[in-house]
């Protein structure tokens, strides 16, 4: 289906409301509904839309709830993704903000600025080649580097022979596939596969629920729209420690709660993993009310943060609340990406939770 | 009206005019055809209003300028309802949702949504006795404006036997109705005043189990003793909503099920309820629906060729019907005769809204609507008033 016939099978039911954005902002403009409706006006050539417009239909994390609890079974993150890359084609967008995030990584081959020279930094051991690679991202490269590190150290512990790209591992394109900058993601997609081709790259492990999201799903159809073979397994690190990891259970009494970050959850599926590990660790675990397919984004993704940051930020209060009302001490989750706003959101709540990601803890208490 | 525009702005904080905004708030869940969007007016701006001393200041800015108000909640209701047809204020309460709860009583603000309520309730051992099936969207103010029955009116009727009282705001100000004073809120689409709140009774949170029976329409009337909830659909509804191509008749109870039937299908059924739009997956359908005594259901049931839910009640049987739509013009013909239909067999529409005030069933209310509105500017041309949209279907009423 395109976005025309996805608009026009929209029966308006406003299941859709129940969007974190338009919880906040409150406006039909925002709702997912009444995106859609303006959205088939504009493709019938019955209404153009202005900045304000755009400006709404960006409002929005693609966090994908609006999909899952829609009756007619809409395929919505695919519609967000495709429109918002139809107004970049039309000139309309990208906003301020993520076209600057586009100029940087341009530049710098990931949104932080960060040095790319620099890029694999954190790693303290020995690189060597291998067909699997640690693919670290940009937010762990740059902004939560234990993360990388505790990825590779649960790897090694479990005796997987990996490599990474250091300064030839770039930008996933994550960031700009959901704010509808498909050039750049084309670019990034050609300086990975290229070295990965290079370096005889059979399996891809990535700790990021974002590069997992884009390397398993979208680069096989960038690949294909180009006409490359892509035959690479993409794994997240949550499922290795599924399978692969032996734990010492946890002697510590304090709760913990878990969030499903939304390219982990609702855009590939993966529900069970996490809380399989939290069992595994002998974690005290409670849930939140809304968790698993029903679970509320943490407000960073789809460019929001950057471009909305008092909508994203309104956002990650609202889930670390929920978080604190199970009475956890900490709240884990499986994304650097989440980790890092909900722990900004807490930070401004008085930091009464703490925000860790699994693979931190798991390789803490992982059996040598 | 740049004036009137500018008032509402220093006395409300969200107001909005942008004309695209205007045309989402311009229409509600009924599907309007090209030919007919003539005769839709798009509002001159949208309040949100966030206390009843917004509201109030609506109502002001109304009367001075005799611009009509059109108050909304989630615009779920296909009745038209919300639908925009004069230049108007609309007044979306879907800023004013607090949920307090009282001892066994809740007191909720008209824009809550439903499913909110429920959840809120389920926390504290309570639980709505009714609740429509739009819940996860629809509003407490919108489904008592319009009317009607739902999930729980087997057991304890429609929405309005649940309310303890309403408050309401009209251009003399706010006032609580409980009583018989409630016919005149209830069903009547905010006509005759804003619904600002509303007192509900429940009941205590006792689980609900589910069975599924394979049976005829017929049939299932004798099954329903002692059952919270009971909805029938026809084989060609389970079909397309992906249960097995039977007729079904799902029964829940509050607590133990009474009948050893297919308990696993009737908790999918009940887990489902809210999912009767997953019809519309594979293409287009429209609703229609219509009021029955239990005397005729079965006699209307038959009649009827297209896929078809039943929701049984304390009083009476709602019957609602999926046309799945080739040519529109055809399948609303169809959803008119639907209700045609039920007329002779002593049945009636299910609401009135902006479709169907022609067919009398709020006339009780028209007096009561001009002493407290004689300027006609709660919603005007809904409920009690007629309009472009009733005029037609009435005349297409007469050729069938």
């Amino acid at each position: 289906m395109n976005i025309r016939e996805i608009a026009a099978k929209c029966s308006r039911c406003g299941y859709c409301t129940t969007c974190p954005t338009y919880r906040i902002e409150g406006w039909e403009t925002v709702s997912p509904r009444g995106k859609i409706q303006l959205t088939l006006k504009y493709l019938n050539g019955e209404i153009n839309v202005d900045q304000k417009v755009v400006k709404d239909i960006f409002k929005c994390s693609v966090c994908g709830l609006c999909q899952e609890v829609c009756p007619v079974e809409l395929p919505l993150i695919d519609f967000w993704e495709e429109l918002r890359r139809e107004l970049v084609q039309k000139g309309m967008a990208p906003l301020s903000v993520h076209r600057k995030l586009r100029e940087i990584t341009f530049r710098n081959y990931n949104p932080y600025s960060g040095d790319q020279e620099r890029r694999g930094e954190w790693a303290d051991f020995e690189i060597k080649p291998a067909k699997t690679l640690y693919f670290a991202g940009c937010t762990a490269s740059f902004k939560l580097q234990n993360l990388a590190k505790s990825t590779a150290s649960v790897l090694n512990k479990l005796g997987i022979d990996f490599t990474i790209a250091g300064k030839n591992e770039y930008c996933c394109g994550s960031p700009f596939l959901r704010t509808g900058q498909k050039d750049i993601v084309e670019r990034l997609f050609e300086k990975n596969y290229r070295y990965w081709q290079k370096a005889g790259i059979e399996r891809v492990i990535t700790s990021c629920p974002g590069c997992y999201r884009t390397i398993s799903l979208d680069y096989p159809r960038i690949a294909e729209e180009k006409g490359y073979e892509f035959d690479i397994e993409v794994v997240h690190t949550v499922s290795i420690l599924d399978k692969m990891g032996v734990f010492e259970r946890v002697n510590i009494t304090a709760k913990a709660t878990y969030h499903d970050p939304c390219h982990l959850g609702r855009h590939m599926g993966m529900y069970e993993e996490p809380r399989n590990v939290i069992r595994k660790l002998g974690i005290d675990f409670v849930e939140m009310e809304r968790n698993r397919e029903q679970a509320l984004c943490c407000g960073a993704g789809g460019g929001l943060r950057s471009q909305f940051p008092e909508i994203s930020f309104e956002i990650g209060r609202q889930r670390v609340i929920e978080a604190m009302e199970t009475g956890a001490e900490y709240l884990i989750t499986c994304c650097p990406f989440c980790e890092y706003h909900l722990s900004k959101s807490a930070e401004k709540l008085g930091n009464k939770i703490k925000v860790v990601d699994l693979v931190e803890i798991a390789e803490r208490l992982i059996s040598p | 009206m740049d004036s009137l525009v500018l008032e509402l702005s220093h006395l409300i904080k969200r107001v909005d005019a942008h004309p695209l905004q205007m045309s989402l708030y311009s229409q509600d869940l009924l599907k309007i055809p090209k030919f007919l969007e003539r005769f839709i007016r798009y509002p001159i701006c949208v309040v949100q209003p966030e206390s009843d001393k917004e509201v109030k200041a609506v109502l002001k800015v109304s009367r001075k300028y005799k611009v009509p108000v059109v108050p909304r909640g989630a615009a779920t209701s296909a009745y038209g309802g919300a639908v925009t047809i004069k230049p108007c204020i609309v007044v979306d309460l879907t800023r004013m949702r607090k949920i307090e709860i009282i001892g066994k009583k809740a007191v909720v603000e008209s824009g809550a949504v439903w499913l909110d309520v429920e959840n809120e309730l389920n926390k504290q051992g309570l639980a709505l006795r009714v609740y429509p099936s739009s819940a996860p969207a629809g509003t407490v103010g919108g489904w008592i404006a319009q009317g009607g029955y739902g999930i729980g009116s087997l057991k304890y009727g429609s929405v309005g036997e649940n309310i303890e009282w309403l408050e309401v705001a009209d251009f003399d100000g706010i006032k609580k109705v409980e009583g018989d004073e409630l016919r005149n809120y209830v069903g009547l689409f905010g006509t005759t005043g804003v619904i600002l709140r509303a007192c509900l009774k429940l009941r205590d949170n006792a689980r609900i189990d589910s069975v599924a029976i394979k049976t005829e329409f017929e049939k299932s009337i004798d099954l329903l003793d002692g059952a919270y909830h009971g909805a029938f659909i026809d084989l060609k509804l389970a079909k397309m909503l992906g249960f097995n191509e039977a007729n079904l008749l799902l029964l829940s109870y509050e607590g133990e099920a009474e009948k050893e039937r297919d308990r696993e299908l009737g908790s999918i059924m009940w887990e489902n309820r809210f999912n009767l739009f997953r019809a519309g997956r594979d293409r287009e359908i429209i609703f229609t629906e219509a009021v029955l005594p239990y005397e005729t259901a079965p006699d209307f049931f038959s009649k009827v060729e297209f896929p078809v839910e039943a929701v049984f009640t304390k009083d009476n049987v709602v019957f609602l019907g999926l046309i799945p739509v080739d040519n529109y013009y055809r399948a609303a013909m169809k959803a008119i005769k639907f209700v045609k239909i039920a007329e002779r067999l002593g049945g009636r529409t299910y609401a009135t809204g902006m479709l169907f005030p022609h067919k009398g069933l709020a006339d009780f209310a028209k007096e009561y609507k001009k002493t407290v509105d004689p300027e006609s500017l709660l919603n005007p041309g809904k409920a009690v008033e007629n309009n472009s949209f009733s005029r037609m279907i009435k005349l297409t009423e007469m050729v069938l």
